[in-house]
């Protein structure tokens, strides 16, 4: 039953929490009672495909969900950008990337008042006006991209994907590596995504060292990054390029699945011991040579506490994360490699 | 976008606009007698009425919330199904959505 339950919980994903429960017991019971008739129908229990196909008629979780809700809500600007299937997660992740964006900018520019420093109204509102338009247009294009893509193929979703949210742009058979009873796929559209958002992280690494506006905004005037940066930086590059080796790998054989859960534990674990090396350090950012260290010194000191926290959070996603990826590779190592037909009577 | 294409589009929309109305007036005749959604949509389809459930169970919720329908999870061949039926409040508004609809149908075969 393992389809048909990441099915609804990627319905469920998208449904009004108050009814949430209501609606995905109907559809679950709705969906055993078609599959319970084939089956009787051939007088066996449904093999995989068969239950893929049910699944498939019944459409991409996302647009299911979407008719449930109340809220028609879109992004149109002469056409429409962003549909109502999409339209709450758009607002979601721009809600998300905004609100974090501003409580750095709004540390950065607490730290320089309470280190006396003369902040103006304008200068916030500009910094605050970029970010807002540097958000906006990226979450943006990204989600029209997918709109776009959902229209063109609304038939073409990952089935295997436990979220069911990610789109795939083909359902693959045969799994020489990743086991071939394995009924999950490393999303195509995942891997590809996971390529370019790695090739925008590197070209920032490097450009970031080069202007350090980019991380600091304003206070990039009297703060430059600390020396641990020059050792840490080439390595976080070296591993963003290890995993973007690994995403055009699955990219190109989705049936790997268990090449990516191997090499997302050791780059997993790389990730952590980089996190750990900063930690040790203590100090991540200095005064620039051209501050005056007196009237900075207190800023650049409440910026190294920001980082001390920021950095031991980084260090629990990445246990956290590691945790889970080992017990993903632990649970597909035991999980047996019999028949992958089920008895959806029971 | 072809001509053929736009023709096409053209007519698919305005089908689904002249279904989506029938739609109701199917739903609730069929819920004279007691349903539950997979009995329901295969009943509907059997008469020529496909429904998808993605169009169907939001229906349904929509017209239990308008008090039309009536609905109760109760076991039945071991499992526990949420069954529906017209309220007393929906079968008034169906009579009242009959004769009208009969009315339309007269009037546009005069018309036709």
């Amino acid at each position: 039953m393992q389809l048909l339950d990441g099915y609804l919980k990627a319905v469920a994903k998208g449904l009004p929490t108050a009814q949430r429960e209501d609606i995905i017991r109907e559809l679950s019971e709705d969906i055993r009672a078609e599959m319970n008739e084939k089956q009787a129908e051939l007088g066996r229990p449904l093999s995989d495909t068969e239950q893929r196909e049910i699944l498939k008629r019944h459409g991409n979780p996302l647009l299911l969900a979407a008719r449930y809700r109340q809220d028609d809500r879109t992004l149109t600007i002469g056409r429409e950008l962003i549909g109502p299937a999409l339209f709450p997660f758009y607002v979601k992740v721009l809600s998300f990337n905004l609100g974090l964006t501003f409580v750095i900018i709004g540390s950065i520019f607490t730290a320089l008042v309470i280190s006396g420093q003369r902040v103006g109204f304008g200068e916030i509102v500009s910094n605050a006006l970029l970010q807002l338009f540097l958000q906006l247009s990226v979450v943006t294009l990204i989600f029209s991209l997918i709109q776009r893509h959902m229209i063109k193929a609304p038939d073409q979703w990952n089935l295997g994907a436990p979220r069911g949210l990610h789109l795939d742009l083909k359902i693959e058979t045969g799994t020489p590596f990743g086991g071939k009873n394995n009924p999950c796929r490393v999303s195509r559209f995942e891997s590809i995504s996971f390529v370019i958002a790695s090739a925008v992280a590197l070209v920032w690494l490097k450009e970031v060292q080069l202007h350090p506006f980019l991380i600091f905004g304003p206070a990039a005037y009297f703060l430059k990054l600390a020396p641990i940066w020059s050792q840490a930086i080439p390595l976080i590059a070296l591993l963003t390029c290890l995993e973007m080796g690994r995403a055009l790998i699955n990219f190109i054989r989705p049936d790997w699945t268990r090449f990516r859960s191997v090499a997302q534990v050791i780059t997993g674990s790389a990730s952590l011991a980089v996190v750990g090396l900063l930690i040790n350090t203590g100090t991540w950012v200095t005064l620039a040579d051209t501050a005056d260290s007196g009237a900075y010194r207190r800023a650049a000191e409440i910026v190294n506490q920001t980082f001390r926290v920021g950095l031991m959070f980084s260090a629990a996603i990445c246990v956290v994360q590691l945790v889970f990826r080992i017990s993903r590779l632990l649970r597909a190592e035991r999980k047996p490699a019999s028949s992958s037909s089920i008895d959806v009577a029971g | 976008m072809t001509p053929g294409t736009n023709h096409h589009e053209l007519f698919e929309n305005l089908r689904l606009e002249l279904r989506r109305g029938s739609l109701v007036l199917a739903v609730l005749s069929a819920l004279r007698e007691e349903h539950y959604g997979y009995t329901l949509r295969k009943t509907l389809a059997d008469q020529g009425m496909a429904i998808d459930e993605g169009t169907l169970y939001p229906l349904l919720r929509r017209l239990e919330s308008q008090g039309l329908l009536v609905s109760e999870w109760r076991e039945e061949e071991k499992r526990n199904k949420r069954f529906y039926r017209l309220s007393s409040g929906g079968k008034t508004i169906l009579k009242e959505l009959l004769t009208e609809w009969q009315k339309i149908n007269s009037s546009l075969n005069g018309i036709v």
